[in-house]
């Protein structure tokens, strides 16, 4: 009796989760690969620090939430310093990939000089040669490269020489040190107030004051020196001058201020912008190591091919065992059929709860499990036919065959384990993915040999009087060895 | 003769073939070194798939012609390092060098226009260069730990003699797979990797079932060391679980790619699935046949 509910106690466990699992409409959570999507991997520095990684992965949410149309994006920390961003569904989502990369690092400059009046940049300097004056000699400020005279490596705290990629030709700005950084902005908000888009800034109560004085200076200058920069990673947006009528003395006050944006799109750009800069900078910069783009129709036919494999497989192998091992074959085809089952429910639950997605590597490691699963019955059912053929009892033979098998199947059970385990340690990206099937599908695998097919085996088997009902051979035959 | 199979009482004196099936493993590995040689020297080529050179690969599905392909090829946007196309699909698949990444969505919008599909149904793949690196390094690492891990696992369970004979099935079936990869110079995905490592599971299961079959008959036989007795008698008896394993195993696999075969769906499910079904296979012969030699050493001795 105790044995009877034993063996039940996993398929009624399987049958009753499914049932929840099926009622509350609850499915497994595809991975990108078969739902289609993007998967970027963006890499920092070698030795960025874990917690200016976990500061920008939070950085990135908020922005990505603020882009509102991405459905379920995950965004996790991979490795030592990279940040895996996967956003399911293909709508135009490269534009979001670009500006959740985005450093998103702004600066106000005052501008020192320009390319507008020599046509070249202020970075060079050309002094008269006696010997050769058609040729004078070009004299560079350091830091810069020696064809165009742009600052090579920027940094916002000295003076550099910077692109400006916005106006209708080239101009090279020389720039002062920031007075004011994306630290000291509010809010942020792109709107389109005549004919082209804007990106309307408001700065926190104490940095206004900081502009205001900024725009004083500035308003005392005449020329290229009137002219403040808004530089965003690297790249001066725009570079406007300070209007003739501000009063030097009075300066902008109010605290607000705008980049143009100009109107080549319907606004993505200026929003974007303004939601990096609402939620600030990423602490560190990164760079796109890897993109994989799948189109939802590709994943949907990988998803079926891997459905309709398990199934016909799983319909061979069934027909296999039943011929093989008969009565048995039955107990092992319904006890795969519960592992089935059980799997099943337990994907779909661990990936509402834990957000555990299942990839195709996932259900590779699945199709390898039902090989492995249909194993532990195969050695205990040869483990049974030994034991009758040196004539021992049905029912005794059956017992001695579950108690043995057991030790067998523990064996190499641990050695599939360990070797998931360590899987999922070691590995990387999709081949966790396998791990974690593997492991899981392992461990049930423990679970129903121990407490299935351990029990329900003796049960059936003491039962059953005729080798026939086992075995595709007559009792002569094993008992004539 | 099944009724023999099925009842282990086959008789096939395993330790006699020991000599013969030697022959055949020397055989076997001075294929997989030649050919290894060959690889070394650079007449064959491992065909590593852009996760580890990195690079960028675009795959649709249109119908095309062989002079699509060639100005595909001669296209003055990105360099076409190769392209593959797949029997009985009308998917094509062209790998290219990385760009910046204005070229690579100019490219990307070629092929649509060309091949007359939406820019959003090409897949778009692009690796960094330090990232294949990364992944490879973490890989080797794993695999030195996890057999480390096995010698000193079998070692504790068995004896340390026998988890060399199981270290020398197991690199016997991952030499036959890396040799069959260099003569069809078939490509090397990740899923191969992860299909790699899977042998290495499989083989190792089935080794450690045989080891603990051979352990049980030694405690029935009462014998503190293996003898020829035990060696033939557990083989023979092990035959039909051998073979019903692998065919179960086999089975689901064979179907992957049988199926992704009609729907005419490469990907990396089939990409998985053929150095599996190899590995299973050779991961049961090796399990048997490898072994039989170096045990038959451990009785001389």
């Amino acid at each position: 009796m105790r044995r009877t509910f034993k063996f039940l106690f996993l398929p009624i466990l399987a049958i009753g989760l499914f049932i929840y699992v099926y009622q509350s409409s609850l499915s497994p959570k595809l991975g990108l690969d078969l739902q289609g999507g993007i998967s970027v991997i963006l890499t920092a520095d070698q030795d960025t620090d874990p917690e200016v990684l976990e500061k920008s992965v939070e950085i990135m949410r908020t922005r990505i939430e603020a882009f509102g149309d991405v459905q379920e994006p995950e965004i996790s920390i991979s490795g030592n310093n990279a940040v895996l961003v996967q956003l399911p569904g293909v709508t135009d989502q490269e534009r979001a990939i670009e500006a959740l990369g985005a450093t998103g690092l702004l600066t106000f400059r005052p501008v020192l000089a320009s390319s507008f009046d020599t046509g070249y940049s202020p970075a060079f300097e050309y002094l008269p040669n006696p010997d050769d004056p058609e040729n004078p000699i070009k004299v560079s400020a350091p830091g810069v490269d020696e064809e165009i005279g742009i600052t090579l490596d920027d940094n916002p705290n000295t003076e550099s020489y910077l692109l400006s990629i916005t106006s209708s030709y080239p101009v090279i700005y020389k720039l002062g040190p920031a007075v004011l950084t994306g630290n000291d902005i509010e809010d942020a908000i792109a709107a389109y107030p005549e004919n082209e888009w804007i990106v309307s800034l408001e700065f926190k109560d104490s940095s206004a004051v900081k502009f205001t004085d900024l725009t004083k200076q500035l308003a005392r200058e005449s020329g290229d020196k009137r002219r403040l920069a808004i530089v965003l990673d690297g790249e001066i947006v725009s570079a406007p001058g300070i209007a003739l009528d501000v009063n030097p003395d009075i300066g902008i006050t109010g605290g607000t201020a705008a980049i143009s944006m100009g109107n080549t799109d319907t606004g993505e750009s200026a929003n974007n912008l303004a939601v990096i800069l609402r939620y600030g900078a990423l602490p560190v910069s990164f760079e796109r190591s890897s993109i994989q783009k799948v189109s939802a129709s590709l994943g949907e036919d990988t998803l079926n091919l891997g459905l309709q494999a398990g199934l016909i497989g799983l319909i061979i192998i069934s027909i296999i065992i039943i011929l093989y091992y008969r009565f048995l074959g039955f107990i092992s085809v319904f006890g795969l059929s519960m592992f089935g089952l059980l799997f099943y429910s337990v994907i779909s639950v661990l990936g509402n709860l834990q957000g555990f997605t299942l990839t195709l590597a996932g259900i590779a490691g699945i199709i390898v499990s039902i090989g492995l699963a249909a194993d532990s019955y195969i050695v205990t059912f040869e483990k049974l036919k030994d034991e009758i053929k040196v004539g021992r009892s049905f029912e005794f033979a059956a017992n001695k065959a579950v108690d043995e098998s057991w030790k067998t199947i523990l064996t190499a059970d641990f050695v599939s384990l360990s070797a998931a385990f360590l899987l999922y340690i070691l590995a990387v990206g999709p081949i966790r993915g396998f791990a974690l099937a593997l492991g899981i599908a392992t461990i049930f695998d423990l679970l129903f040999t121990r407490l299935y097919t351990r029990n329900v085996v003796p049960i059936v088997v003491s039962r059953i009087k005729n080798t026939r009902f086992l075995f595709p051979i007559k009792n002569k035959d094993i008992t004539n060895v | 003769m099944f009724k023999n199979l099925f009842l282990g009482n086959t008789n096939i004196d395993f330790y006699n073939k020991r000599n013969l099936l030697q022959k055949i493993f020397i055989v076997e590995i001075a294929i997989f070194l030649t050919v290894l040689i060959c690889a070394a020297i650079g007449i064959l080529n491992l065909n590593f798939s852009i996760d580890f050179t990195g690079g960028t690969t675009y795959q649709l599905t249109s119908e095309y012609s062989k002079s699509d392909i060639d100005e595909v090829l001669t296209n003055n946007i990105l360099e076409v390092s190769r392209y593959q196309t797949y029997e009985n699909s009308d998917t094509v698949l062209f790998r290219a060098v990385e760009g910046s990444q204005s070229q690579e969505t100019e490219f990307l919008n070629y092929l649509a226009n060309k091949f007359n599909v939406d820019s959003n149904e090409i897949e778009f793949q692009r690796v960094g260069p330090t990232f294949g690196q990364e992944i490879t390094t973490k890989g080797i690492r794993a695999l030195v730990i996890f057999l480390s891990f096995i010698v000193l696992l079998i070692s504790i369970r068995f004896q340390f003699r026998f988890s060399i004979v199981a270290l020398i099935a197991l690199i016997h079936d991952l030499l036959i797979c890396t040799t069959i990869y260099l003569l069809l110079n078939f490509e090397i995905t990740p899923s191969t990797v992860i299909a790699l490592l899977t042998i290495l599971g499989y083989s190792l299961y089935d080794t450690v079932i045989l080891f603990d079959k051979l352990r049980d008959s030694q405690r029935m036989n009462k014998e503190s060391n293996l003898s020829i007795k035990t060696l033939n008698k557990t083989f023979n008896e092990i035959l039909m679980r051998s073979i019903n394993t692998s065919i179960t195993s086999a089975v689901p696999i064979a179907s992957i790619l049988f199926l992704g075969n009609i729907i005419g769906l490469s990907g990396t499910l089939t990409d998985f699935a053929l150095p599996l079904f190899i590995g299973i296979i050779s991961g049961t012969y090796s399990s048997i046949f490898v072994t039989i030699p170096f045990l038959s050493r451990i009785i001389n001795k």
